[in-house]
């Protein structure tokens, strides 16, 4: 009876209100906002950010991208498009004539960074990529080298002139050895 | 006939400055209730327009004011045309008969006017429900001429909601009609001269603390605020009895909700909190030799009880959930009406009892 009376006494006064006008008004008076006020502020990204990705060149400017589709098969909402194709004079080796990202689509979840045996794909650190056409997401290889340059200053030697226990195509060796600078 | 012609210029004045003041207040209460919500949920509010987003509330007018205005297509045009203005009328003109200072009269040319109060009839009180009853057609004709679901949902909603509970708001204020023997306002205010515990809410015989409360409860109601703000209710009803409305007769619903809640915080005000006494006996400024400034005084006393009620409804839309439809009317009809109509039982019998001391 009297836990009985305690409850009707709570609910004839507002009891659980007035508890909750409390707290509100307690964050009122140790207003600490928690928000960041965005294009004035932003904030520190963590370091396995995974933002807007780009193609990658070598030091001496030629591109990495071998052609070899693996980055198509592997992204799962079919983001890229390549287009592979020998290099003339060279038939031996191939490269990427045509490499198009359909930016509308991509979840960013990095399997094409991962899928790619010459480490020709990076996840950039940029993320403001609002536009006002839908078309302009849809890049080509120019741009998403232009990404890449704009994001990578520093570039990797060609692959003949790395650490000698470098496989040429170093598919799936995700225990490899330092490289030397 | 000059006398009339200066009555009339009078009065035009004191409407022009009543209205000036509330479309500040609404403007300062748009951007209040942002920031304070903000504030209270570990936001900042409007910060990009001006400094601390002081100047949001031009923003908004400016958009709202150029905006395009678009009547939906089998909207009936008349109807949808006239609901906002049904709207915004009936929650301005209330404010004629609101005492916003003490009954002091000055003379003008021979003639003697009241300076603080636009019309001072003798059924003021009668005269803000009848009116404020009448804003629910705006909002039911509103929802119904839209030719929106949504719409006419939202109107029935607040035709239902408003009408039971300007039942509970006039029983409420029963038992302070009871106590102070008028209708009128000013005389209502008069009475609660002196200390604090003069005021209706805490006055002898009767404390009228129950009514104040149902009072307060129903006002919320009445002005459609959260938690009882079924009839906009976003989840449901995308924006309820407005959803179809868009520029200036959205500003227009707009300034109705906000001039609404002015008017029942300032009816609350008058009624049980002393209106634009003082919480003690004569003014501060008169005892220190300035009378002639008392007048000032008495108008910020108002106007803090009014920014009270203000808080107190931007408090509770920060803190409480929205009640569910069944709920809100089991509380208006099985709660509040037998509280209300037994503190008018009780106070009839106490005021009948103890006649000397109100």
């Amino acid at each position: 009876m009297p836990k009985k009376f305690k409850t009707w006494l709570k609910t004839i006064t507002f009891y659980e209100i007035l508890v909750g006008m409390a707290a509100t008004m307690k964050h009122l008076l140790h207003y600490k906002p928690i928000t960041l006020q965005y294009p004035h502020e932003k904030r520190t990204l963590p370091d396995s950010y995974r933002g807007m990705l780009a193609l990658l060149r070598y030091d001496d400017g030629t591109e990495k991208c071998v052609g070899c589709d693996l980055c198509e098969a592997a992204c799962p909402s079919r983001v890229i498009r390549v287009v592979s194709s020998e290099v003339p004079g060279e038939p031996t080796k191939r490269f990427a004539k045509e490499y198009y990202m359909d930016m509308t689509r991509c979840l960013f979840c990095g399997m094409c960074v991962d899928a790619c045996p010459v480490d020709a794909l990076g996840m950039t650190r940029e993320y403001e990529w609002a536009v006002y056409d839908k078309r302009h997401l849809h890049l080509n290889k120019q741009q998403l080298l232009a990404i890449g340059d704009r994001s990578y200053p520093v570039r990797e030697k060609r692959l003949e002139f790395q650490h000698p226990n470098v496989a040429f195509f170093n598919v799936a060796f995700k225990n490899l050895p330092q490289k030397e600078s | 006939m000059a006398e009339l012609a200066l009555r009339m210029a009078f009065s035009l004045a004191q409407i022009a400055v009543v209205m000036g003041v509330i479309m500040l207040t609404v403007m300062i209460l748009t951007l209040a209730e942002r920031k304070v919500l903000g504030w209270m949920q570990d936001r900042m509010g409007p910060m990009e327009v001006g400094p601390y987003g002081l100047l949001q509330p031009i923003a908004d007018g400016l958009k709202l004011f150029f905006k395009e205005d678009i009547v939906p297509a089998g909207a009936n045009k008349f109807l949808f045309s006239l609901a906002p203005i049904l709207a915004l009328v009936p929650a301005l003109i209330g404010f004629a008969v609101i005492p916003f200072g003490p009954d002091s009269t000055i003379e003008l040319f021979g003639i003697k006017f009241k300076p603080f109060i636009i019309s001072d009839i003798n059924i003021g009180i009668l005269y803000v429900l009848a009116f404020t009853s009448i804003g629910a057609y705006g909002i039911i004709l509103g929802g119904w001429a839209s030719n929106s679901k949504y719409s006419l949902l939202g109107g029935l909603r607040a035709a239902a909601q408003i009408i039971s509970y300007e039942l509970n708001v006039g029983l409420a204020i029963v038992g302070v009609l009871l106590l102070a023997g008028s209708l009128s306002l000013v005389k209502i205010t008069q009475a609660q001269a002196g200390w604090f515990w003069n005021w209706y809410i805490f006055a002898p015989p009767f404390p009228q603390i129950f009514a104040f409360v149902v009072y307060v409860i129903s006002a919320v109601a009445e002005t459609n605020r959260v938690p009882f703000d079924l009839p906009e209710a976003e989840s449901e009803l995308v924006a309820g009895f407005f959803t179809e409305y868009s520029g200036m007769r959205f500003a227009f619903f707009f300034i109705a909700e906000y001039g609404n809640m002015i008017l029942v915080s300032c009816i609350a005000a008058t009624l049980f909190l002393g209106g634009w006494n003082a919480p003690y006996p004569g003014t501060a400024l008169a005892r220190l030799g300035f009378a002639q400034f008392a007048w000032a005084e008495n108008v910020v006393w108002f106007a803090a009880k009014v920014y009270f009620f203000l808080f107190l409804f931007f408090w509770l839309r920060a803190t409480l959930p929205r009640l569910r439809y069944d709920q809100l009317m089991r509380f208006g009809w099985k709660v509040m009406l037998p509280i209300a109509l037994g503190n008018i039982l009780v106070t009839a019998i106490a005021a009948y009892l103890f006649p000397g001391s109100r």
